[in-house]
């Protein structure tokens, strides 16, 4: 993952230590995976504080929930809560993003105001969703969307703001229309920029989703939280956030397949910049 | 063939201050002839290029192409590019059908005549690749196969052989130049290497800087084919005389844009 | 960054969709006229209509005023109790301004904001460089850092007031919480980003592993470090309002909900104007200072930098 720099050289001298080279040839990942569960139940065993309870309650209790129906529900509502905000949050970015980076007039009039919206903290405008869409779904939809739109529309403006020319005038030499350098050239170019507000966009969208559910406590696994938290009940709390992150991981890594398929021209030392 | 007259163009730079690109420019060039336009950077060469492209407006005069005014690009003229402007994402194939994609031909008569020009440039085989998996000279066989294969009956070549190593760079100009006997066609060829234009040019049109206007033209009535090999009309006394003379001259015009030697050129190095 | 008028006077066509605001730097002569129509066209000075079209701040006001008479003439339309139209919002924001409970409420909540970013910054920093420098220990707490960066922290809430209880300290924690990601990935970068020929130079002229820290790796890592602190920054406004909208009623974000409570929609709106300036307002001071303190590393700053190094 890392190039071979003259940081990694060096402590390579240290590897000389057998533990050190023996930590080196293991796979980093599920090791650490590991280590940090024990660590966990090590913890919530010994500290046996109500706020940390250990790894094998929350797994319990994650079993019970599940069984009950409770999570499954749950997460259905949340993965369509997901599911929808994120389309929106894609089409409106791709749409508003290009016209951005094609069009000047539309980056003047947008830009400054989608960068303070992409700043800003997102969840303020949950209680405007709430009084204008009443609380249900369409609101936390609309939340998702307020924490996912903004940076698909600033990566794709960059991406198609930043089509190498050159290419563009050889499309132009060629006699493409506008509509073709769109589709055959400009597009194109920008999709690795476009993916990587897109991976972002979806990992935002998974926090909006948590959080507009917890503040609009309706329905799916932030309502879940939220009651859990009123119950005092961490092993809950905990259980929840584990589905949370599993979905959260599970969503960037298919934004990520795609990516890998969009982007396979792009060469390596470009990646790396990323 | 191409007819320009009275060509003018500047621009501001992001100092304010007024730059003319090119000043009257009148430029006739024959039909079937290889023309290099040599001159030091920043003369106007590849804006009097992309002019004749059709890429850029410009402020006052005209061009025709066979007596049509130019007003925008057309399928009588393709251009090679100085970067090579290949599509990163697209296979080889598709990059030199590109052209042919953007002109309307059908997806059969499209693989096919790309295929043939990927052989004319010898690549066959190299199909299926990305422009990122070749060599700097073999993605400027891409370009070249590209512009070919809209079938020009101009060819704009901006500085193709600018971006790659010298040995490549040669073997690239004896392979043009085969290519050229072969199918004759009009060429416009930019460059700022003298040996290049008088190997490859039927005429050079020398260009001074600032502003931007064809200083001469300078005929090379070396005999053809051209070569390098023992016995080629590059070692010969003539050859060796007008790269000379042009060197000369843009020694000059360096000396014109550098107050503090222009009393003693003979310092004046590269 | 943007061209201006006069480099392209009297074009009648529009843009050409992809040409780049910012002149590619290895042409000599920048680009000019960008319509597909070629040919001559008469050199005229732009005229003062023409610069005023091409500057931003029309253009930004346009879309203001579109949104505010929009905001305005459907909350006359629809508005009811709780959807309070754009004048009546302003009125109410000014109005607030001078009320004590908001300034008490900003005092609150800075408070909270302050320590957790110092917090953050103080950890984080050090974190990130250490694992930026020692690849074995990054390999190790590199899956535990992705899954960090994808945990939605607003779910840990609920954890924090059962252990430490709904005062200064949950809220505290928690903006250290959000803001310590972002500074430690940002930290681990630049460490990482450091050109090794540098190291290698240090060393050839006889530089100890302290020169090289302090002469070489520090600053070289100092631009990332500084986004890093930003972008903490904005995820620290964001946390800070988070903790106070789900569960400690405090602050900024409990004014939000106690308005809304009294229904006083004009005040809850302009509770949530004043959030957003002071994010706004906090993001400009955190990228003009990145930006005075790391001005060697970027000669042409791009208002619009792709969200790509942010992950």
């Amino acid at each position: 993952m890392t190039a071979p720099t003259s940081v990694e050289r060096r402590s390579a001298g240290s590897s000389r230590r057998p533990t050190a080279a023996r930590l080196r040839s293991l796979p980093a990942a599920p090791v650490s995976l590991a280590a940090g569960a024990v660590v966990w139940e090590a913890v919530g065993r010994t500290a046996d504080a109500s706020a940390v309870p250990p790894l094998s309650t929350v797994l319990d209790r994650l079993v019970a929930a599940t069984r009950q129906g409770t999570i499954v529900s749950s997460l259905a509502d949340s993965l369509v809560n997901l599911a929808l905000g994120f389309v929106i949050s894609l089409a409106a970015g791709l749409l508003v993003g290009t016209a951005m980076g094609r069009w000047r007039r539309v980056d003047a009039a947008l830009g400054v105001y989608v960068h303070a919206l992409l700043a800003a903290p997102s969840l303020v405008f949950a209680p405007v969703f709430f009084s204008l869409l009443g609380a249900g779904r369409a609101s936390i939809v609309a939340v998702v969307v307020t924490y996912a739109v903004f940076v698909v529309v600033v990566n794709t403006a960059a991406g198609v703001r930043s089509v190498p020319p050159h290419l563009v005038e050889m499309a132009r030499s060629y006699g493409a229309s506008e509509w073709r350098v769109l589709v055959r050239v400009a597009l194109p170019a920008a999709a690795p920029l476009i993916m990587a507000g897109v991976r972002l966009g979806v990992g935002r969208a998974v926090t909006g989703m948590v959080n507009g559910e917890m503040f609009i406590s309706v329905v799916g696994l932030g309502r879940l939280v939220t009651e859990a938290g009123g119950r005092f009940d961490s092993a809950g709390v905990l259980a929840v956030l584990l589905v949370v992150i599993a979905v959260a991981l599970a969503a960037i890594a298919l934004v990520q397949a795609v990516d890998r398929r969009v982007t396979r021209w792009v060469p390596r030392t470009w990646k790396e910049e990323g | 063939m191409i007819t320009i007259q009275g060509l003018s163009k500047s621009f501001t730079t992001r100092s304010g201050e007024r730059v003319d690109a090119l000043r009257d420019v009148s430029l006739d060039v024959r039909e079937n002839e290889f023309l290099t336009v040599l001159g030091p950077s920043g003369c106007g060469k590849t804006t009097l290029l992309r002019a004749i492209a059709g890429l850029v407006p410009w402020d006052d005069g005209d061009i025709a192409v066979d007596g049509a005014p130019v007003r925008g690009p057309g399928p009588d003229r393709s251009m090679v590019f100085q970067n090579f402007a290949l599509l990163p994402w697209a296979t080889v194939l598709d990059n030199v059908a590109f052209g042919l994609r953007m002109r309307g031909v059908g997806r059969a008569e499209r693989v096919e005549r790309a295929r043939s020009f990927i052989a004319t440039v010898g690549l066959e085989g190299c199909e299926a690749k990305l422009p990122g998996e070749l060599s700097g000279g073999m993605q400027q066989r891409v370009g070249i196969a590209r512009a070919l294969a809209v079938r020009p009956r101009v060819l704009l070549m901006d500085e193709p052989f600018g971006a790659v190593d010298e040995q490549t760079r040669r073997l690239l100009q004896e392979e043009l130049l085969a290519l050229w006997e072969e199918h004759r066609m009009t060429v416009v060829f930019i460059t700022h290497s003298m040996e290049e234009a008088v190997l490859l040019g039927d005429r050079v049109a020398l260009m001074s800087a600032r502003p931007g206007r064809i200083a001469e033209i300078v005929p090379v009535r070396l005999p053809r084919p051209r070569s390098r090999d023992a016995g080629g009309v590059a070692r010969s006394g003539e050859y060796a005389e007008i790269t000379a003379y042009l060197w000369e001259r843009l020694r000059d015009m360096h000396a014109e844009h550098r107050p503090d030697r222009a009393h003693r050129p003979d310092k004046v190095a590269s | 960054m943007f061209r201006n008028a006069s480099t392209r006077p009297n074009t009648t066509t529009p843009r050409s969709a992809t040409t780049p605001r910012r002149a590619p730097t290895h042409r000599k002569e920048r680009r000019s006229g960008h319509g597909t129509q070629a040919g001559p066209r008469p050199a005229r000075p732009a005229g003062p209509l023409r610069r005023f079209l091409d500057m931003n701040l029309p253009y930004q006001l346009l879309t203001f005023a579109v949104f505010a008479t929009g905001w305005e003439l459907y909350a006359r339309a629809r508005g009811g109790l709780l959807l309070p139209g754009f004048t009546e919002t302003v009125r109410a924001t000014a109005g607030l301004l001078g009320e004590a409970e908001l300034w008490r409420a900003l005092y609150v909540s800075n408070q909270a904001l302050v320590l957790g970013f110092a917090l953050a910054v103080v950890v984080g920093v050090p974190l990130g460089i250490a694992l930026g420098r020692f690849p074995l220990l990054e390999r190790y707490a590199d899956v535990h850092l992705n899954i960090l960066l994808v945990t939605p922290m607003a779910a840990l809430i609920p954890l924090l007031v059962m252990s430490v209880g709904v005062g200064t300290a949950s809220r505290v924690v928690l903006v250290a919480l959000f803001a310590v990601v972002m500074v430690i990935v940002n930290s681990r970068a630049g460490v990482r980003q450091v050109d090794p020929a540098l190291i290698e130079m240090a060393r050839s002229f006889g530089a100890g592993e302290r020169t090289v820290w302090a002469r070489i790796l520090l600053p070289a890592a100092l631009p990332a470090v500084m986004t890093g602190v930003r972008l903490g920054l904005g995820r620290a406004v964001t946390g800070m309002v988070l903790v106070e909208l789900l569960m400690v009623s405090d602050g900024l974000g409990g004014l939000i909900l106690t308005y809304r409570g009294l229904l006083k929609a004009p005040q809850l709106y302009g509770t949530i104007a004043v959030i957003l300036a002071e994010a706004l307002l906090l993001g400009a001071v955190a990228h003009w200072a990145e930006r005075r303190l790391t001005r060697w590393t970027r000669p042409n700053t791009s208002r619009t930098r792709p969200a790509r190094s942010q992950r």
